[in-house]
């Protein structure tokens, strides 16, 4: 095998877990294997185990019941939040004294606040339901977002104001592969600032269903928040 | 009880004996049942295999012409001995009076 067959195998082993990769690649090398073989081989093995998780509920969950639809959802509410930040900078902030604190930036606010907890729990949940399928759970709350972004036409918005959610999310999905559950108090406050913050759409009649489409990760993650007390050492999420 | 597969796998395993590892089974496999045998179908199976308590593996030493990198040690436990005997001795039955067996020369059975 040539170095760059050789290297493409390598990067194309990266898919395989440490002590698998090593293992496969060993035998590659031991047999002298070439590089369509190599690579068939691993691509053959990758999608074995990709298809071995999906029989669990874990990765449709994160991606048909999270990824997929709060991607959509907070499509939805990053898009509101731009254009009542514009309606607010155009009607009040300049055009009057300057500073004015009216229902219109506190309702601005706590749809901003929602935005992140929305965007953060859910982050954090899909990437702690299943860690090994996020990359397909990133891929499909992508999907829906490359299909708006290519559509979005208001010439006074940046087509970027869609994905005011994305930054919150990912650091979501970071901190949900590094520790699985958060605790107990942190989930709980977390759960009720949430709630709190949708009370202002209960009003809303047509409201509730994205409203809890969104907030059952919150809820979520008090369901299975630790309830141990933190040991020494220990990595558990207290406030970050 | 066993896949076929999973019965080829397991007795090229105990064949090797302290020598059975990933390339070394792979090549025992392709050499005596003389099928293609991908890195897929043979990782997977001994997952399956180690899940069910048939198998035992172990990351082994890394040597010079694996390029550094080690082996996947596989050895056949006493409950994957009996499952594959329990298969073969299902087969023995079977096949008994089949007309490919009765007519082979030298037939054992």
């Amino acid at each position: 095998m040539t170095n760059v067959a050789w290297s493409v195998v390598e990067v194309a082993a990266q898919l395989l877990e440490h002590s698998e990769r090593e293992a496969v690649l060993g035998d590659l090398t031991e047999t002298n294997e070439g590089a369509w073989q190599g690579l068939a081989g691993i691509f053959g093995l990758a999608v074995r185990r990709q298809l071995a998780l999906w029989k669990n509920w874990r990765p449709w969950l994160a991606s048909f019941g999270l990824a997929l639809p709060c991607s959509l959802l907070l499509m939805g509410l990053s898009l509101s939040i731009s254009q009542a930040y514009q309606r607010l900078i155009n009607s009040t902030v300049f055009k009057d004294t300057g500073i004015t604190v009216g229902p219109g930036l506190a309702l601005l606010l706590c749809n901003l606040l929602l935005l992140i907890a929305w965007s953060w729990t859910g982050g954090f949940v899909m990437g702690s339901v299943s860690r090994r399928t996020v990359r397909v759970s990133a891929a499909l709350s992508f999907m829906p977002c490359m299909f708006c972004l290519t559509r979005f036409h208001v010439e006074s918005l940046s087509r970027f104001c869609l994905l005011l959610f994305l930054l919150p999310a990912a650091w979501g999905v970071y901190r949900g592969l590094q520790i699985a559950q958060i605790r107990l108090r942190s989930a709980l406050m977390l759960a009720a600032v949430i709630t709190v913050l949708t009370v202002p759409a209960w009003s809303n009649k047509g409201s509730w269903i994205p409203n809890w489409a969104l907030s059952w990760p919150a809820w979520y993650l008090v369901a299975t928040a630790s309830k141990r007390p933190a040991a020494k050492g220990d990595k558990q999420w207290q406030a970050s | 009880m066993l896949g076929e597969f999973e019965y080829i796998l397991i007795t090229a395993a105990a064949g090797l004996g302290d020598n059975a590892y990933g390339a070394a089974i792979r090549e025992e496999i392709e050499s005596a049942a003389g099928r293609k045998c991908s890195i897929g179908a043979l990782y997977t199976t001994i997952d399956r295999l180690e899940t069910k308590g048939l198998l035992k593996t172990w990351m082994g030493e890394a040597t010079p012409e694996r390029g550094g990198r080690a082996k996947r040690m596989v050895q056949v436990t006493a409950k994957g001995v009996q499952e594959a005997k329990d298969f073969y001795d299902a087969v023995t039955r079977v096949s008994r009076g089949a007309s490919w067996v009765a007519n082979r020369r030298g037939s054992v059975l």
